[in-house]
């Protein structure tokens, strides 16, 4: 690490304070105690903390921490980055370096140490062989792509693969208006867990690739049913020259598409990606309004709690993710909800196998839309 | 780690649970820091061990003591002052924050019952029901009740509370055996301090170390009312608003009484970063007079009488400051953690002291002396008076204050170098005692006290012959 950006992190890290404020949901406008931080939640030790783990990275880049201990691995990957610290302290201080730039930085650290866990180096491995994420070697078709469509609908390797039903109906939605839009010849992972687990550079392939295709394609316009991607190609890719929205965003846009709105009650869990970092809360409760009435859970937008899978915590500890969506689920339940409506398939994945014995459906928005909108 | 501490890392796990004790260097490292790094080294604790329950920590203890291990309890994680960093090599951290239970809250008796991992914010939650609340330090609303009322009472934010919210615990000693202070010694009712024979809540809290660990402890709960009004009044000097201080504790007044400047506090009393402090007279002193009806009416009727004839200017401000002010005097402090945020000053020094208010300038006086010899600039120079009921003594919270840029190592030798004159200076001026006996403040002040500090080494000796609690802080 270059010094220069080494002494920034040490001043950013010794103006933490330790107050742990960071760690709540604001106290006084409803006076409750509504934790924040799924990792320290989960795993009590002050250094699963925000304050605890800038307390490591101070003691590696001091070289006071020179292995990799199970501990360190553990409490530096097992956080899912969401932000929600950096949301809360900066509300109360001036905070110059974000904990979620800092977490990743460590953990881009730690990487270049080849210190990284073993399931987000398979990761990296599969990404290298098959271009994504899950390392499936089918193709996800699509057969209404329209190849000078101003649009690209880039679909992200979870809802090709693991939740396609949100890519689905993400695309019975452009049909059914009757929208021309395109996808990918060859979409490639956006690289987002490379860059969330700090292997930073094994992602600079897939950036330039899908920079190309983007870049070739003609379009103005890119759609994101994921977050995470979109996330991605805001803050680390090149800027391209086009717009990218999410699908939330476009369907605002779109003005009254005639939904039928349903009987349902629904929560609106705020992806960290779509909310804390690109700052997009509006437009999906807009949407998700025109087909369902919202009920509002206690803790929402820049303090909502983080449904536990990303990061690469998904993948390396499962039961942490599990846990923290379940703790979301008790939230939509007691706000009264019958659904947690989500704006992210990653968000829905995991909150759907959490939701798996409960009374309680969990969906993309798009889903909804898709449902209510007539063909 | 040597085999012998691996083998005592396995016990521990076997008292506790394989995952809440580890010697995990990372996870050691988290604890090795608090914000007064400046003036309390970085130390790792050997090891980190997180009971569940009072057997557990009994047990742990025991296993401590026969092998003479430092044991530091640490409950929430908020430290300021070095109290939770370790002295010793090869000490534990006894990490208590999973021991969250709210034991009891008892209308009736106005009173609550706690575990060391209960915070403010958890109990204000539940209190509230019941329309009362406690009372409260002005620090973070996570930091835990039980600690912060043991170590010795807290500058609260609401004056009519007094000084001594503990009524009485129960403490586990290095021994194994378990103490009970007041009437818990004698009953199932813990609701009075002064049992059998000596105030042993008293002599056994506010030491640089602990004598055990406290388990649970029944603390006052006070009253929240309906009737709530707010006066911002604008003085320039410190010598001034003391007059009307004294008149509003003397005939008691007001819940909330605040003395800041308006550099440092006042934005968290504010809520709000973006204000024209500067055009503010220099200390601004908050005023919250609250009661039932006919009563707060009177109350009112006096506090502005006294306020306009107090030579201080009467401030109008936007609304939201006062809802603010109300909040952290009553509900525990959150924005007013936003003096961690003064631009170029974020971190945090305050030789924290009781004394009367006549010695009010004086503090202030001496503190801007010192500051300013070592080099401290003016504009961090800033200050704080919480007076306190019944006022026997005039007793007051004074606060002299530095906030600073902690990655500036030479501002750090500043302050040390103030500290080293501030202690003797204000021992010297006189003062009626520290707020927490941290670490190199004490040592300074047990020279000056005679035979006591005799009589308080044998008393350590006696509870805790091994020496493993914490012990290097003073003796």
């Amino acid at each position: 690490m270059e010094q220069e950006r080494e002494e920034e992190i040490l001043s950013a890290i010794h103006h933490c304070v330790k107050c742990k404020l960071c760690s709540i949901a604001s106290f006084h406008p409803n006076a409750k105690w509504l934790p924040l931080c799924p990792s320290g939640q989960y795993y009590g030790y002050q250094a699963f903390y925000a304050p605890g783990k800038m307390e490591i990275f101070r003691a590696i880049l001091e070289g006071e921490i020179t292995e990799p201990s199970k501990g360190l691995l553990n409490s530096v990957y097992a956080c899912t980055v969401c932000g929600a610290c950096y949301e809360k302290c900066k509300q109360i201080t001036n905070v110059e370096l974000g904990a979620p730039e800092l977490f990743e930085e460590m953990r881009h650290e730690l990487a270049s140490r080849g210190w990284s866990l073993d399931v987000h180096k398979s990761i990296a491995e599969l990404i290298k062989e098959t271009k994504n994420a899950y390392g499936e070697k089918y193709e996800y078709k699509v057969e209404t792509t329209d190849q000078n469509a101003d649009v690209i609908y880039y679909i992200g390797c979870t809802a090709r693969y693991r939740v396609p039903e949100i890519a689905d109906a993400m695309l019975e939605i452009f049909d059914k208006l009757g929208l021309k839009y395109q996808v990918m010849g060859e979409e490639w992972c956006c690289g987002s867990v490379l860059f969330r687990t700090g292997q930073v550079e094994a992602a600079k392939e897939l950036v330039a690739h899908n920079v190309e295709e983007i870049r070739n394609s003609g379009a103005k316009t890119v759609v994101f049913t994921c977050p995470g991607c979109m996330k991605t190609f805001e803050k680390d890719y090149p800027d391209m020259g086009v717009e990218l929205v999410h699908s939330t965003q476009f369907l605002t846009r779109l003005g009254n598409i005639n939904l039928k709105k349903e009987d349902l009650k629904a929560a609106y869990h705020d992806p960290c990606h779509l909310g804390r970092d690109l700052g997009i809360y509006e437009e999906p409760r807009v949407v998700l309004s025109e087909v369902a009435d919202i009920k509002t859970m206690k803790r929402e937008k820049e303090q909502a709690w983080c449904c536990g899978s990303g990061g690469g915590v998904k993948s390396a500890f499962d039961d942490f993710a599990l846990w923290s969506a379940t703790e979301r689920l008790k939230e939509a339940k007691e706000a009264g909800a019958d659904a947690l409506v989500s704006a992210c398939p990653f968000c829905k994945r995991n909150l759907k196998e959490a939701a798996e014995n409960e009374e309680l459906e969990v969906y993309d928005v798009v889903e909804l839309v898709n449902r209510c909108l007539e063909g | 780690m040597t085999e012998t501490f691996s083998t005592l890392v396995k016990e521990l796990q076997a008292i506790v649970g394989e995952k809440n004790a580890t010697d995990d260097r990372a996870i050691c490292t988290s604890y090795s820091r608090d914000q007064h790094w400046h003036f309390v080294p970085a130390k790792n604790p050997a090891c980190v061990v997180r009971p569940g329950t009072k057997e557990e920590v009994r047990s742990v203890l025991m296993l401590a003591n026969t092998h003479k291990i430092p044991v530091i309890p640490y409950s929430t994680g908020i430290n300021v002052r070095g109290l939770t960093i370790p002295v010793h090599d090869g000490s534990i951290l006894l990490d208590l924050s999973r021991m969250n239970r709210i034991v009891e809250i008892n209308p009736e008796m106005k009173t609550a019952t706690v575990e060391p991992g209960v915070t403010f914010g958890m109990l204000l939650e539940q209190t509230r029901k019941h329309k009362l609340r406690p009372a409260f330090p002005d620090a973070p609303l996570t930091v835990s009740v039980l600690v912060n009322y043991y170590l010795r009472g807290i500058y609260q934010t609401s004056a009519t509370d007094g000084h001594d919210h503990t009524i009485s615990y129960e403490m586990i000693l290095p021994n194994g055996e378990t103490l009970k202070t007041g009437s818990r010694a004698l009953s199932e009712m813990p609701y009075f301090r002064y049992g059998v024979g000596p105030d042993f809540a008293g002599m056994f809290g506010a030491h640089p170390g602990t004598c055990g660990v406290v388990t649970e402890l029944t603390a006052k709960l006070y009253r929240l009312y309906d009737n709530r009004k707010e006066y911002f009044i604008g003085f320039d000097d410190v010598g001034t608003p003391t007059e009307f201080i004294y008149n509003l504790m003397h005939d008691e007044l007001a819940a909330s009484i605040r003395l800041v400047d308006n550099q440092s506090w006042l934005e968290g009393i504010f809520g709000t970063f973006d204000y024209a402090y500067d055009k503010l007279p220099k200390f601004v002193v908050c005023v919250l007079v609250e009661g039932v009806d006919g009563i707060f009416d009177a109350k009112d009727k006096l506090v502005r009488k006294y306020m306009h004839e107090s030579g201080g200017q009467i401030l109008e401000l936007p609304a939201e400051f006062a809802q603010t002010f109300e909040d952290e005097s009553l509900g525990g402090a959150e924005k007013s953690c936003m003096v961690f945020g003064l631009p170029g000053k974020g971190n945090y020094h305050c030789i924290g002291l009781y004394g009367p208010l006549t010695q009010a300038a004086k503090y202030y006086e001496v503190h801007e002396k010192t500051a300013l010899e070592v080099g401290i600039p003016k504009d961090h120079i800033h200050f704080y008076i919480d007076p306190i009921y019944s006022f026997h003594g005039q007793l007051c919270y004074f606060e002299l204050d530095v906030f600073y840029d902690g990655s500036d190592s030479g501002f750090g030798e500043k302050l040390r170098n103030y500290n080293e004159k501030q202690f003797h200076r204000l021992l010297e001026l006189g003062i009626y005692g520290w707020f927490r006996p941290y670490a190199g403040i004490i040592e300074p002040t047990a020279e000056r006290i005679g035979y006591l500090a005799e009589v308080w080494k044998k008393f350590l000796r006696v509870l805790d012959p091994n020496e493993i609690m914490n012990r290097g802080k003073l003796f």
